[in-house]
């Protein structure tokens, strides 16, 4: 599993089309479910700080959620699963106690999501710097 | 091109005409700053006129020219020794974006022709822009959310445009883009 991150706007999702344009492109910007059946290789699961909002998911139900996809991936060695999340952690603390669960929980979930992955990138204006790497 | 960001107060325009007298001195060229603030207030009338002053007197004297909107009108005065220095590029696009009646998106495509436009005048021009993407959590605000894809779009258009890039952290210059010449 790959996970992309960065800024708003900061054109993750150009840098994923680029490198999978094959890609079953799952986003929750369009309210799309985060788990589905695919019957592509490549799959793109877009706007995983929108899922996170949406959901009361605990930090461990998503976890579980993860492992789904993990799962899936490694039934064949020609599947990878990119996630892409948008970084929100930056800014002033929100004045709604709402907003900081969610920044909070995204944060955590972020940290998890990467422990999972062999890969993580965070992008900025376009350019990638990798940041975890497994050798296979 | 060498593209430059950073926060507020992170010292990216100290790096920027650090990085501008360099390469003056190597190439000969005479050092010209095109300066984008308009004074809205007292506090920022000063804070210019300290900028000015200071590059006045610096040992290597600067031009400098102010121009809120429309820059590609001062790309003639330049010739193929300069370096300009644009200071800044968040700050060229609020006033074009504010100068018109409505909110206009043809706003991004002609500064991009402004910079181009100045580029082929200069030896080097040396873009200085803000860090203000990193709010995020504003999706709600429609205005906000248009205007952070905008900076977006337009600070990934003039990273992959320039042979350089750098985010200063801090007062530190860190090297986001190099490419080999």
């Amino acid at each position: 599993m790959h996970f992309v991150t960065g800024g708003a706007f900061n054109g993750k999702a150009k840098w994923v089309k680029a490198r999978f344009p094959q890609a079953k492109w799952i986003s929750a910007y369009k309210g799309e479910p985060f788990i589905q059946n695919v019957h592509v290789a490549h799959v793109v699961l877009e706007g995983l700080e929108q899922w996170v909002k949406a959901s009361s998911n605990s930090r461990e139900e998503w976890l579980s959620q993860f492992a789904i996809w993990h799962r899936w991936e490694q039934e064949d060695a020609s599947r990878k699963v990119i996630f892409i999340g948008t970084d929100i952690s930056k800014g002033i603390v929100p004045m709604e106690k709402a907003d900081r669960d969610w920044r909070d929980r995204t944060g955590w979930i972020y940290q998890d999501l990467t422990g999972l992955c062999e890969r993580v990138d965070v992008i900025w204006y376009g350019i990638n710097q990798t940041i975890k790497e497994d050798s296979k | 091109m060498i593209f430059i960001t950073g926060g507020v107060r992170s010292g990216k325009s100290s790096f920027a005409e650090q990085l501008a007298k360099e390469k003056a001195r190597k190439l000969g060229g005479t050092l010209h700053y095109l300066a984008t603030g308009v004074a809205s207030d007292q506090e920022m009338a000063k804070r210019i006129a300290r900028h000015q002053q200071e590059r006045e007197e610096s040992e290597w004297p600067w031009r400098t020219w102010e121009q809120s909107t429309g820059i590609e009108v001062v790309a003639e005065f330049f010739t193929s020794k300069d370096i300009v220095l644009l200071d800044c590029v968040t700050t060229l696009l609020n006033n074009e974006l504010f100068s018109q009646q409505e909110w206009n998106p043809q706003v991004l495509t002609r500064l991009l022709q402004g910079i181009e436009k100045i580029q082929d005048h200069c030896a080097e021009l040396i873009l200085v822009s803000n860090e203000v993407l990193w709010e995020g959590i504003n999706h709600g605000n429609k205005l906000v959310l248009e205007y952070s894809r905008m900076i977006g779009n337009l600070h990934q258009t003039l990273v992959a445009r320039s042979e350089k890039a750098y985010l200063v952290e801090a007062g530190i210059p860190i090297v986001m883009k190099e490419e080999m010449v």
